[in-house]
């Protein structure tokens, strides 16, 4: 068991994923169909022994509510363990008051009750598998203050624009944390993952407030890296960051490949997910599916090609879909053609017979839409 | 317990031995069904969506799966202050020796004080392995409705056939004149479910006389029905129509899956408002490969699939990979069929390895295959 509670921190002001965010928070975004992007933090952290997990939400809670419950469906035990979800009223008004430093300090009783000594902060907007006990060996061998995760990528000019980079000396040393302009294809992306001493954490909250009422975690974090011992640890294995809309659609569509899958999913490292109790998925005569993921609960009648398609959805005789991200409980009618879109969850696809956008630029139906 | 006041008590002792393999190690309600279901998933999630809120599991062969199975009630939302599945092994008592389940009343009887707890006004009976659903509040009502000791649901089955059953003779406003259990010539095609609402009192008093009786079975088709007949109790069959199977064999249960593959079957496992719950897999959704061909298919999560399935019904984490083919089969959780193998009418058991190219099934036989050890391919 690890010696550490998790906080999962909710997605900052530098991002915003254009139609689906409208709806709710970026953890409750359905994923890879059966999913919810928070289950892969949540998974995370219960796989490695961390019972005591914060919830932070900072806006349109209702949907993520939903889908946490008590948290049972996570494997944290019932009786020792809690699922701790802590909504922030204060600044809802004025949006750049509504930050992480704001919901710990109006959380801040929160924190202090609990009884570990250290923490590990994740993002609810981040896909990855990792083993957060390790980690903190990792953090404890190293006897550095912080330690922060993150992932080397070669697309940094195109990709990961609303992420932040780390500034690295030889030694992992963390020099500074700064936005990604972009003028770079070989980035370590800040995947928003800290380790640290929970006394620490409450000093840069606190001091964090008293610069400013605008900053953020990761800009007090930033502000330490002269005087902190913070360092960067690299992580390995499939890495999708929804921090945009472009980014959502294709943290989804690099999983239809299976041998990318197998570097998320582990058998050994279950990601649960509250049950819908949907019945398995009936594909009739005229189905032609190839090169796709496909969730329980579907009537398949129609063509789908490298597509993910949700939990219970219907795709009739003479649907064609390729390259879509179809969420849970959408309908997809007869001849029609959708191509490169995301539809949002039970959006029925009915009267347009196409619905085709260019590559590169995936197109977006709205939640409960009829076309 | 307070919605209805009925308690319901599931047989599940039953070995299913005409299930061979199947059931050497888990009892019949315990054998996977319809992709990710096992067939206690059925009476059991039929309780909770009935509003029952009590059920006794009554188990006795190979139960360690079956025990651990279903006592987490959670599964079925039986999990409530006042809702709780109660698993019912034999046991030893103060005033009696350790002894199996010797019939079907026996088992109820030997948990008299368990039901005792709860004080219901009314027990269901019910069988752990038959795949179906229906609403036991509406057979209740229908019970007092009628102002019977005890109502049997039935099904009309061909006549030809009903000589396989418990057949009841009910005069026409549906009181039952007679009990048939397996006639030669039967007089009637109403066949008995094993599904029976008893007044408790009533069959309290009665199961406490059959305990002393040396002749008898302890059986309520074979004893206590008739009993109480012959004690002009007024007894009525509530008629059930939809989909009923009771999967005794290799064939039966192979037909029970390859049913669920018609559009707008009679069983409608995708009905939302009569859900069948079952475990929770933690598997993602299903993959299915770029030299996938996929027609007629029933397909759970954990599966992948890069071969052919046709006709098929394939549970969780099944594997179908290039090249393979399966067709008229059932693959039970875990099975793979591996690249260029090919499967015809067969059921192939949880876990079981079709090797490299190997060929299992004939296309054209008359009864199902069931493999149940691997079968060796080109290495």
């Amino acid at each position: 068991m690890a010696n550490a509670f998790g906080i999962i921190n909710f997605s900052g002001r530098n991002i915003w994923v254009e139609g689906m965010q409208s709806y709710r928070p970026i953890g409750a975004f359905s994923f890879l169909g059966r999913y919810r992007v928070i289950d892969f933090p949540i998974s995370n952290m219960t796989n490695s022994g961390i019972d005591h997990i914060q919830v932070y939400i900072r806006r349109k809670p209702r949907s993520l509510i939903e889908h946490l419950g008590t948290g049972r469906h996570y494997n944290i035990n019932s009786k020792r363990g809690k699922l701790h979800i802590l909504f922030s009223e204060n600044g809802m008004d004025r949006d750049i008051y509504n930050n992480d430093i704001a919901a710990f300090i109006e959380n801040m009783g929160c924190i202090e009750r609990v009884n570990y000594p250290y923490v590990i902060i994740a993002p609810s907007y981040m896909v990855y598998s990792m083993d957060y006990d390790s980690l903190l060996r990792t953090h404890i061998d190293s006897g550095a203050d912080i330690t922060l995760l993150y992932h080397s990528v070669d697309n940094a000019r195109e990709a990961y624009l609303s992420c932040n980079i780390l500034e690295l000396n030889r030694q992992k040393g963390v020099n500074a944390i700064l936005p990604n302009h972009g003028n770079a294809k070989n980035r370590n992306i800040f995947m928003d993952t800290y380790v640290m001493k929970k006394e620490l954490f409450i000093e840069l909250v606190n001091k964090a407030h008293k610069l400013s009422s605008a900053y953020s975690l990761a800009d007090v974090v930033s502000d330490e890296c002269g005087e902190l011992d913070i360092r960067g640890v690299a992580h390995r294995g499939y890495f999708g960051s929804i921090t945009d809309f472009e980014s959502y659609y294709a943290a989804n569509m690099a999983l239809v490949d299976s041998k990318t899958a197998m570097n998320l999913f582990d058998e050994n490292w279950p990601i649960y997910t509250r049950t819908n109790d949907s019945s398995p998925t009936q594909y009739f005569e005229t189905s032609e599916v190839k090169n796709s993921v496909v969730s329980n609960g579907c009537i398949i009648e129609g063509t789908v090609e490298n597509s993910i398609i949700g939990r219970g959805c219907t795709i009739h005789s003479g649907a064609v879909v390729k390259n879509s991200v179809i969420l849970p409980g959408a309908e997809i009618g007869k001849n029609v053609h959708v191509d490169n879109y995301v539809v949002d969850k039970n959006a029925r696809l009915i009267r347009t017979k196409e619905i085709v956008a260019e590559t590169g630029h995936p197109g977006y139906i709205r939640r409960d839409d009829v076309l | 317990m307070k919605q209805n006041n009925m308690l319901a008590m599931i047989l599940a002792g039953g070995r299913g031995t005409r299930l061979h393999e199947l059931t050497k190690k888990v009892a019949k309600p315990a054998v996977s069904y319809g992709g990710k279901y096992r067939i206690i998933d059925f009476p059991l999630s039929n309780c909770a969506n009935s509003g029952i809120d009590v059920v006794g599991v009554l188990t006795q062969y190979e139960s360690i799966l079956l025990n651990s199975y279903v006592a987490a009630g959670r599964r079925w939302g039986l999990d409530a202050k006042d809702s709780g599945v109660y698993v019912l092994p034999p046991r030893e008592k103060a005033d009696a020796n350790l002894d199996v389940y010797r019939g079907t009343a026996d088992a109820i009887s030997q948990n008299i004080d368990f039901i005792d707890s709860y004080s219901p006004d009314y027990l269901l009976i019910l069988s752990g392995d038959h795949i179906y659903k229906m609403d036991y509040s509406e057979m209740l009502a229908h019970h007092k409705a009628c102002g019977a000791d005890a109502t049997i649901a039935v099904i009309e089955v061909p006549l030809k056939e009903a000589s396989r059953f418990g057949i009841m003779n009910a005069n026409e406003t549906g009181r039952i004149v007679e009990f048939e259990e397996k006639p030669k010539e039967p007089k009637s095609n109403l066949a008995s479910m094993g599904i029976y609402i008893f007044d408790w009192k009533l069959l309290r008093k009665m199961l406490m006389a059959d305990i002393k009786n040396p002749d008898s079975n302890h059986d309520f088709g074979k004893d206590i029905i008739p009993e109480m007949l012959r004690d002009g109790r007024s007894l009525y069959t509530y008629k059930f129509q939809g989909y009923w199977k009771d999967v005794g064999t290799i064939d039966s249960l192979w037909e029970a899956n390859m049913d669920l593959l018609d559009k707008n079957n009679a069983l409608d496992l995708s009905d939302n408002s009569w859900k069948i719950y079952t475990e929770d897999v933690t598997t993602p959704p299903h993959y299915i490969g770029p030299n996938a061909d996929i027609k007629r298919a029933f397909i759970t999560q954990g599966c992948i699939l890069d071969g052919e399935v046709k006709n098929s019904v394939l549970f969780t984490n099944a594997k179908v990979m290039t090249g393979a083919k399966v067709y008229d089969s059932v693959l039970m959780p875990g099975a793979v069929v591996e690249e260029g193998a090919v499967v015809h009418r067969a059921i192939i058991a949880d876990g079981v390895k079709i090797g490299k190219n190997a060929v299992v099934g004939d296309p054209n036989s008359e009864h199902i295959e069931l493999i149940s050890k691997r079968v060796k391919g080109d290495e």
